[in-house]
């Protein structure tokens, strides 16, 4: 059974939709990340499941039932905010307690229980504090405590490393990873940024402007993505977009365009003479070219970043900029001419006008 | 001292002094009024030392002053407070922002009328006969008289309404400011933990807005002390001695009733001295 549903989910502030027609069903124990840029909707469609927005439209059910109208304490969810909001006036001790207590479990059963989760998270030294004398990753912690004594039927995250420095970053980011594998409760995440996505997802939710763009496990949306902003969101350093003009030569065909023409095989996509289309290819995936190679991408290094394993080559091929990441040792000198080429298999190609990947499925 | 810093001590200096004058001369000179036996029947006085402040512990209209003014103050300052916090809440709960503005609007209005204004405004209110506060009573019972100014058990209940009327609806404006500034997120946070709505305020805002309502609790209690225009108009101590509050009973002896100025300054000085250990004692508390 899943775990959460929506179906033909909607959200309104007045005239503005936030969310349009929104269906995606959640698996039991899965961790799905919600991704996309600023005002996607992402957090929107989160607090609509946690009950904290209203939904305009649709029905949202979780564990089975319908939640629409349900308050957010009654839908079996915990939640873990970006700013961590804690209870400033309370100890760690009651932060955690306090929904147990509203519950009226006993006072001991309540002790208990505190001090199982303390443990697994060790907060055992910091209950009696309040949370103005703890670092940002004990918050944080804190308030992942929180929402795991109650163990809810399904947590969501609401873009929790945020506030965090990029080393605690990663470390809360393992953290979390190890806290499902271990507790496999359903979980939901947001957050905008990629690596914490591919890392931790089962399945990635890529939203845009309140639409789905596309479902899929990390690999998927990073290997087969669907269309040109989810090949162009997900991936560091960004994919390189070529126009292109589709053409047949033989039993081959041509992509015309960056100064060049390269031949491909063409089985795997849809084309038509004539077409226009935009070649997608990501920079790790343009080779370095021997001698004599045949479907080249070729130009001179204007720039050259180094990134310690890689160094990111940018060059310009028909007046379109290409980077290519290549391993530090082969990294050409500046302003030298470079040639790179490709497996067929790691180029994407995308219908020019309506961004659609011409991948055959 | 170098010269380049006498300058700020040049401006500061004059307007230290003045104020100085203007706050420690009146203290001073009612500290010594109080231990002589000056009346404003004659010119004539001596020395009496503390005699006058022996006189007042076995004065018994002095005795129901002192708890008249505790009841006053513990009345007016409890019921604001209950006031203020219980309309912000609902306020902040119930109503949309565009009618908070018109509420809160309206709920400034009665502290902006002069206290001797909305004496009068609600003394006639309270009319036996005529005042609109007492009319459901008089519909009720089919015309009897009902008069809570002249009655001891309520004379005191019904001035305070009216500060409460005034400094309750404009506090619960500022309480409903505050929860405004609040963060939602641990309000939200609270809804998830299965709080009701009233837990979130009694466990979650209310002691995260601990300090300024302290606060507001001083500004009224300072504010309170302050009541004599309002019981001096509506009541003038009356019926016989029930709102009669410490600052009405040293007004009636130095000027209307007896002239004893020596008598009334002892009393003004007691109440400076306790106002002074109590609020020090209190604010003490509240910092620990």
């Amino acid at each position: 059974m899943s775990a959460i549903v929506c179906s033909h989910v909607d959200k309104a502030y007045g005239a503005t939709t936030v969310i349009r027609d929104l269906n995606l069903s959640i698996e039991e124990h899965e961790f799905i990340v919600f991704l996309g840029p600023s005002g996607c909707g992402k957090s929107t469609l989160l607090r609509m499941l946690a009950g904290l927005e209203d939904i305009s439209g649709g029905k949202v059910s979780i564990g089975g039932k319908v939640v629409n109208d349900l308050d957010p304490g009654d839908r079996g969810i915990a939640m873990v905010f970006q700013n961590y909001a804690l209870y400033p006036h309370m100890s760690i001790f009651d932060n955690i307690a306090f929904g147990l207590r509203r519950q009226k479990v006993p006072a001991p059963e309540i002790r208990k229980r505190v001090e199982a989760v303390s443990r697994t998270l060790g907060l055992d030294p910091y209950l009696g504090r309040k949370p103005a004398e703890l670092s940002g990753g004990q918050q944080q912690r804190v308030a992942i405590a929180r929402a795991m004594i109650k163990t809810p039927k399904v947590f969501l995250f609401d873009e929790p490393l945020s506030n965090l420095d990029a080393k605690l970053r990663n470390h809360m980011r393992v953290e979390i990873a190890r806290l499902h594998q271990s507790l496999k409760t359903t979980t939901v995440y947001v957050t905008h940024d990629q690596l914490e996505a591919m890392t931790l997802a089962d399945r990635i939710v890529l939203l845009k402007d309140g639409i789905i763009e596309q479902i899929g496990s990390p690999a998927e949306i990073y290997g087969r993505p669907r269309n040109m902003f989810v090949a162009g969101f997900i991936g560091t350093p960004n994919m390189n977009f070529v126009d292109v003009t589709v053409g047949r030569a033989g039993n081959r065909w041509t992509l015309t365009g960056a100064g060049t023409v390269l031949s491909i095989d063409g089985a795997g996509f849809h084309l038509q003479p004539g077409d226009r289309a935009v070649l997608g290819i990501r920079p790790p995936d343009l080779k370095t070219a021997g001698a004599g190679a045949a479907g080249l991408l070729q130009g001179t290094a204007d720039l050259i970043e180094f990134h310690g394993n890689d160094a990111l080559v940018t060059f310009g091929s028909g007046g379109k900029e290409i980077s290519a990441l290549v391993p530090a040792r082969d990294c050409p000198v500046l302003h030298a001419p470079v040639r790179f080429t490709f497996e067929e298999n790691d180029i994407h190609l995308f219908d020019a006008t309506s961004g659609a990947s011409l991948r055959r499925q | 001292m170098p010269r380049r810093s006498s300058l700020p001590v040049t401006f500061v200096v004059p307007t230290l002094v003045i104020l100085l004058i203007l706050s420690m001369v009146p203290t001073l000179y009612a500290i010594i009024i109080a231990l002589q036996n000056r009346e404003l029947s004659s010119a004539a006085y001596s020395w009496v030392w503390f005699s006058n402040f022996v006189d007042l512990f076995s004065d018994r209209r002095f005795l129901n002053a002192v708890w008249v003014s505790v009841k006053w103050e513990v009345v007016t300052v409890v019921a604001t407070m209950v006031v203020a916090i219980g309309l912000g809440v609902l306020m902040f709960e119930v109503a949309s922002p565009r009618l908070r503005n018109l509420y809160c609007l309206l709920f400034i209005i009665p502290v902006l009328l002069p206290r001797v204004s909305a004496a009068f405004v609600w003394k006639f209110a309270y009319h036996p006969l005529y005042g609109i506060a007492t009319y459901p009573y008089r519909l009720l019972t089919g015309g009897l008289i009902f008069d809570p100014l002249s009655k001891p058990s309520t004379a005191l209940f019904a001035v305070a309404s009216v500060d409460v009327w005034q400094w309750g609806l404009f506090f619960a404006v500022i309480v409903l400011k505050l929860l405004e500034t609040l963060p939602p997120q641990p309000i939200e946070a609270a809804r998830l933990d299965h709080a009701k709505r009233w837990q979130i305020h009694a466990y979650v805002t209310l002691p995260m807005l601990k300090a300024p309502l302290i606060s507001l609790m001083f500004v009224k209690m300072i504010e309170s002390l302050r009541s004599f225009d309002l019981i001096y108009v509506m009541t003038r101590g009356g019926p016989g001695v029930a709102t009669e509050t410490l600052d009405m009973y040293a007004f009636s002896q130095g000027f209307i009733e007896s002239g004893k100025v020596s008598y009334a300054s002892a009393m003004a000085v007691l109440m400076m001295i306790a106002t002074v250990i109590t609020f020090t004692m209190l604010w003490k508390r509240v910092q620990a």
